[in-house]
């Protein structure tokens, strides 16, 4: 039987996955930072305090006197997340609660200026779940390079001339360093899998000790692409390799999402105006989509993230649409 | 019963007696005897908390900020490069309005690099919105440090208790510690009622625009202001609990006769004190100790001053190309008051150096003109500088 | 919205919600149905999205009554249908097509087996009677509908049993008599009144029927074979293909030939050809100007008849004979010995109509002692010659309404334009509604041209390859009789079909709109909305951003520009 809309204002009170981050925030349209937040705190439910540092993710949430968050949540700097979760949890400890904390940094408030606090934070085995969603530049201050941004990008601290191809330095290797600290858990995971993502969020939470997921998260304005492209994006990123979706646990690798038909690199980059530098017809440019490859390549191997099974475009089905809705969500 | 304890050791006690469930620890001289001090307790388990051994002030400062937004009563301690460095979170934390305790050692602020008493570090982060409390010894240490705790949690205010960092702070002497019943009839359990909570959900630390920011500043400004009253009466309780008094905003002790008042901050209050009786020829002197410099009590120092010709600031910082902090504010704050005193400026021991006896003497006699020079420091040694920097 | 700070300037939670975001767009997402290809396809009217949708979903009842909304005898044309479904699928472009026809057959066989009936009530007593004749494929439907519609029926049939072709030419190893009449015995027991043995212009008069009845459709097929000569000769003892296939299957004999050939291209040549080998005919040969459908046969240039039964037919050793035509008879006396051969395709002459070209110096010798044309039939006109048009047919608007002849409908093989036994059932059910419109004097308006889901709509990141099911055949050493030939799917692989079919233009509930849009903007309902989806758009907050189109599996949501 068809009935009438419902009325959007009742129905959004009676959804049945918990929303703790609400609609009216002013991320970008396609904002994968904004994807990411919601998917994580759907996995966590309510009964989690958040520290959040500066960046894309605190600043569209929270313009006294709005906030889009459902949950308790603080802001305090950029370089401190990790700290400031750390003494929520230690709070916590001592008070006898068993809240989980969750901290939120981007890539430039975790693998740069906050890189000491997450250290920190994960040496002294906090019970903190540190999620970075990764859009791969300091990108609310204007598309700055940040060490995740990956070689040969164009950023506005890295832009592609005469004498440039991008940025210079390879992308680093966060969830190596964070693994290397023999955390009990640590994962990549992407936008264009949510159920894997709620899946690693669920595995995390059930830990006690520091967790740490990096969220690939797209950036429409920044990485240049149509906000509708968002996750198609982040899906490339996967099935070409340049994003191995893996997860670690000790230091050592406990599982890989296979691909079973990698994509050429070319695919994934040609459609980000950040990359676009590449494609021109000059031998420097050829030369770092050699490189792009290779890495990429590495990956796959490094990994072991190739799939077996019948020719298929995705991955190992992680993302079949399902009548009825999500499974294992 | 006073038994005989280093500054830092009392100190430590003092902090564990307030029961902080969380405390942020990173060593930085001089300091780190407080730290280990209070590592040694939790060890033998004399002291419950979560000890967070963090790996830069800037994470001590962060830390405690977190666990107090939290709920929980938090403390830490620094000095010097470590105030610096967390002078990011130090405006963080009062602009949030987030209660915490912190133990300043003041050490002079490098380059270039020094590790002994003067305070520089605390006078680089006096607009940073914190209650700033400076003690005069070590009991005072003591008193001071469970009476912030409560200034702040009733002011929604952090506290930074200064020491002068090893005159203080490895300085061995009688101390009262109270008693932990005497503490907790003082200090209620830490109640914070914008803390974290699922069950109230609320968003800290917000983005705030032009249309709302110069409120929220104002408002802290007015709320250091009011904290003077709070102040007064934490050490007014406090003495009618355990009979000590430890001064409140300011002390004056002098002479009536006095129109010179010497005024000064810290431990060398002890040593100007010590000068004037061991040299009763000196023209009479009121010694006017700023305990309390921030909110600057301006009314207490006024009447502190109240018929002095002559005030002579003695300071344990100075402002390159101003010249005293202190002096200054001072001068700025006297500068249309009917009555007001000559002010004269000095940085005195900077970088550690030893502040002898002499230095009341010298101080006045350095003092004479009618028109105050700029400011100076007092116990330079002119043959050490070269030609270009006399 | 506060008029005061707060203590710290903290916020209280959701408050962002007073935002209206939706201020932003410069498009919004719409939910908008498209008939899948499929549904499109079927000339019956079936929507095979839909019902696959239920299968998915495991409530084969359900299906099953979607399927007899449209097609009453569905275990009929899941046997023998041509399945245009199945070559419209978009998954054919994927993987391979969704197995629509099995999927039929085995819903129709489950209904027969459980006993379902359809779901419908019997007219009033006092509805208007309409008269039906021709209890083939498009009467039996027309009857249905009618019913459905709440008409009652008088179905008149010049055979004793209803069925029409289904019955007399189509042989059992395709459809079982068991089959077919158990589908017949439940669709007549839905109140209409069956007449059998009352031929038109025998038994009953046009004109009687037009006075009886205030409607009338005219299911009555094409009883007679296209005329056939070659040179102007044709044999004595000629038997022209669809009369001695249809002597066979109700005498179960045929003369004794040693070789035939079989000329035509159509169903009737192959199951002609087929039922000749098991009658014992040692050498079948067809002769077709067409080609063996396969992937590089160009659509215009594939033989008409079913292609799996084309397949079947050679592996039980009928030989067929491509791009040729009959030149020549070879006759001893009147008897045929033989025909010549020559290589002939149908093209295009310089004003564009195809014609048969015979390619000179090809000819080839081939012995055969008989030769049946099956090229085609066409219509008796015993009793109904003013209805007929100069081809000999009776026409039909897209309604089956024959030109100037007010409450006269036909459909089916009558119409002349096409011979399809789903195109039949289609044929009745559009004359039914027609004569529900024209009774209730209602205008009927031509359902509005919507585009199927194209293939660029889906997205097909959200599925995963899987090859399409085939039921198991009779091995060909034991076609030697009328046992049925192809099985039947297992339930796991209808169910498997099922969970293939892309759903293309139907939301499918799969949550991706709901999973990633930034904002929350697309909320999901408990109950189906209007717009047929489970989601609602918040236009209070979307962005207009695109993904949810971008990333909606099936094409469901269309972004179109706001204001």
């Amino acid at each position: 039987m068809d009935h009438q809309c419902p009325d959007p204002d009742r129905l959004r009170l009676r959804q049945p996955r918990f929303q703790g981050l609400t609609s009216g925030h002013r991320a970008c349209a396609g904002c994968g930072a904004a994807i990411t937040a919601r998917l994580v705190l759907e996995a966590t439910g309510p009964d989690v305090l958040v520290a959040n540092a500066t960046g894309c993710l605190e600043v569209f949430s929270t313009p006294w006197p709005e906030s889009a968050w459902r949950v308790p949540w603080i802001h305090s700097l950029f370089e401190n997340a990790g700290s400031v979760a750390a003494g929520m949890e230690a709070a916590l400890k001592a008070q006898g609660r068993d809240t989980k904390v969750i901290a939120f940094g981007g890539d430039g408030g975790t693998f740069d200026i906050g890189f000491r606090a997450l250290s920190g934070m994960l040496e002294r085995y906090h019970n903190v779940l540190y999620v970075c969603y990764d859009n791969e530049a300091y990108m609310n201050t204007g598309v700055q390079r940040s060490s995740s941004t990956p070689h040969a990008a164009r950023t506005t601290t890295s832009p592609p001339g005469k004498a440039r191809m991008g940025k210079r330095h390879l992308k680093k290797d966060i969830l190596s360093i964070v693994a290397a600290h023999h955390i009990p858990y640590a994962a990549t995971a992407s936008v264009a899998y949510p159920p894997d993502l709620r899946k690693k969020v669920r595995r995390a939470l059930a830990i006690e000790g520091p967790t740490f997921l990096h969220v690939h998260s797209p950036c429409p304005l920044g990485w240049g692409h149509d906000g509708a492209l968002s996750i198609e994006i982040a899906r490339l990123a996967v099935e070409t390799g340049m994003f191995p979706l893996i997860e670690l646990e000790r230091g050592g690798v406990t599982g890989v999402m296979p691909i079973r038909n990698p994509r050429p690199v070319a695919e994934y980059l040609r459609r980000q105006a950040r990359f676009r530098h590449l494609f021109q017809d000059d031998a420097k440019a050829r030369e770092e989509l050699e490189h792009l490859q290779a890495i990429a390549d590495h990956n796959i191997e490094f990994y072991g993230l190739t799939g077996h099974g019948p020719d298929a475009l995705d991955t190992e089905g992680a993302d079949t649409a399902h009548r009825g809705g999500m499974r294992w969500a | 019963m006073p038994a005989a304890l280093e500054g830092s050791q009392a100190i430590a006690r003092a902090v564990a007696l307030c029961r902080p469930q969380v405390v942020a620890a990173y060593p930085i001289t001089p300091q780190t005897h407080i730290v280990e001090n209070i590592s040694k307790l939790v060890a033998d388990g004399r002291f419950d908390c979560e000890l967070v051994s963090v790996e830069s002030e800037f994470s001590a400062a962060s830390v405690v900020l977190g666990a107090a937004a939290a709920g929980a009563r938090a403390y830490t301690a620094s000095s010097s490069q470590g105030i610096l460095l967390m002078t990011e979170v130090l405006y963080d934390i009062s602009g949030m309005r987030i209660p915490l305790v912190l133990t300043c050692a003041n050490r002079a602020v490098s380059a270039p690099l020094n590790i002994w008493n003067d305070q520089q570090d605390a006078m680089a982060v006096r607009d940073s919105g914190w209650i700033m409390l400076f003690c005069a010894d070590n009991q005072e240490a003591v008193d001071t440090t469970v009476q912030a705790f409560r200034i702040a949690e009733r002011t929604e205010l952090p506290v930074m208790v200064c020491v002068d960092g090893f005159t203080l702070t490895h300085t061995l002497e009688p101390i009262d510690l109270p008693s932990q019943e005497d503490v907790d009839a003082f200090l209620p359990p830490f109640e914070f009622e914008r803390r974290l909570d699922p069950a109230r959900p609320i968003s800290q630390g917000t983005l705030v625009s032009p249309e709302w920011f110069p409120e929220v500043r104002h408002a802290n400004y007015q709320a250091l202001l009011a904290a003077e009253a709070e102040i007064e009466a934490a050490a007014r309780d406090w003495a009618g609990l355990v009979g000590r008094e430890t001064g409140a905003l300011v002390e004056a002790d002098g002479p009536g006769e006095a129109r010179t008042g010497v005024l000064c901050m810290g431990s060398i209050h002890g040593t100007l004190e010590a000068a004037r009786a061991a040299a009763p020829d000196l023209e009479p002197v009121r010694l006017i100790r700023l305990r309390c410099f921030r909110p600057l009590p301006l009314a207490a120092i006024e009447a502190a001053c109240a018929g002095l010709d002559r005030l002579i600031v003695l300071e344990r910082a100075i402002a390159p190309g101003l010249g005293g902090v202190l002096t200054t504010e001072l001068r700025a704050f006297f500068a249309d008051r009917a009555d007001a005193p000559r002010i004269y400026g000095f940085a005195v021991g900077l970088g550690g150096r030893d502040v002898p006896l002499e230095t009341l003497g010298r101080a006045l006699a350095s003092s004479a003109a009618d028109n105050p020079r700029h400011f100076a420091v007092l116990d330079l040694e002119p043959e050490k500088l070269p030609e270009e920097d006399r | 919205m506060s008029t005061q700070i707060t203590r710290g300037a903290y916020a209280l939670p959701g408050t962002a919600l007073a935002f209206k975001t939706g201020t932003w767009r410069t498009q919004r997402p719409r939910h908008l149905h498209s008939p899948a290809p499929c549904h499109g396809a079927c000339p019956a009217g079936e929507d095979a999205q839909a019902y696959l949708a239920l299968v998915e979903e495991e409530d084969f009842h359900a299906a099953w009554q979607t399927i007899v909304q449209a097609n009453p005898i569905p275990s009929v044309t899941g046997r023998v249908c041509h399945h245009p479904c199945e070559a419209a699928c978009n998954r054919g472009r994927y993987d391979s097509p969704i197995a629509i026809h099995h999927v039929e057959r085995f819903l129709g066989d489950q209904a027969l087996r459980e006993g379902w009936d359809y779901p419908l009530s019997p007219p009033p007593a006092e509805a208007p009677r309409i008269g039906v004749v021709g209890a083939g494929p498009a009467g039996l439907a027309c009857a249905y509908h009618l019913i459905r519609l709440g008409l009652n029926v008088d179905l008149f049939e010049a055979l004793p049993l209803a069925g029409g072709l289904l019955r007399t030419a189509i042989p059992e190893y395709r459809l079982p008599k068991d089959t077919l009449d158990r589908e017949i015995e439940r669709l007549l027991a839905t109140g209409i009144r069956f007449r059998p043995n009352h031929r038109l212009g025998r038994d009953l008069s046009l004109d009687e029927l037009r006075q009886d009845y205030p409607a009338l459709f005219l299911g009555l097929g094409t009883q007679r074979s296209r005329p056939w000569s070659i040179d102007g000769a044709t044999p004595s003892d000629l038997r022209e293909g669809l009369d001695l296939l249809q002597e066979y299957l109700e005498m179960g004999r045929i003369p004794e030939w040693r070789s035939v050939a079989v000329i035509g291209a159509g169903n009737t040549a192959i199951d002609l050809a087929r039922v000749l080998k098991r009658a014992g005919v040692e050498e079948v040969h067809v002769i077709s100007h067409k080609a063996i459908p396969a992937p590089d046969v160009p659509p215009e240039d594939r033989m008409p008849a079913i292609e799996r039964e084309i397949r079947q037919a050679l592996e039980e050793g009928v030989r067929i004979h491509e791009h040729r035509g009959v030149q020549r008879l070879l006759l001893r006396g009147e008897r045929v010995i033989g025909v010549e051969m020559v290589h002939m395709k149908k093209l295009p002459d310089p004003s564009g109509r195809l014609r048969r070209i015979a390619f000179e110096g090809t000819e080839t010798l081939l012995h055969v002692e008989q030769v049946i044309p099956a090229i085609g039939q066409i219509m008796d006109p015993e009793g109904i010659e003013p209805l007929l048009n100069r081809w000999g047919f009776l026409g039909g608007d897209r309604w089956g309404a024959i030109p100037d002849q007010a409450g006269l409908f036909t459909g089916g093989d009558a119409r002349g334009d096409h011979g399809m036994v789903s195109e039949a059932v289609g044929d009745g059910r559009l004359a039914a509604e027609a004569i529900q419109a024209l009774l209730s004097r209602r205008s009927l308006e031509p359902p509005e041209e919507r585009t199927p889901l194209a293939f660029e709509h889906l997205n097909l990141h959200y599925f995963e390859p899987g090859q399409r099911p085939e039921p198991a055949l009779l091995p060909v050493e034991e076609r030697t009789g009328f046992q049925e030939v192809e099985g039947v799917l297992a339930r796991s692989q209808v169910h498997a079909e099922g969970v293939r079919c892309f759903s293309c233009g139907e939301c499918m509930a799969c949550d991706n709109c709901w999973t990633l849009c930034p904002d929350s903007a697309v909320l999901k309902a408990r109950e189906r909305c209007q717009d047929g989806s489970h989601y609602v758009f918040d236009y209070d907050y979307c962005k207009g951003c695109g993904l949810c189109a971008e990333e909606c599996p099936c094409g469901y949501i269309e972004m179109v520009a706001e204001g």
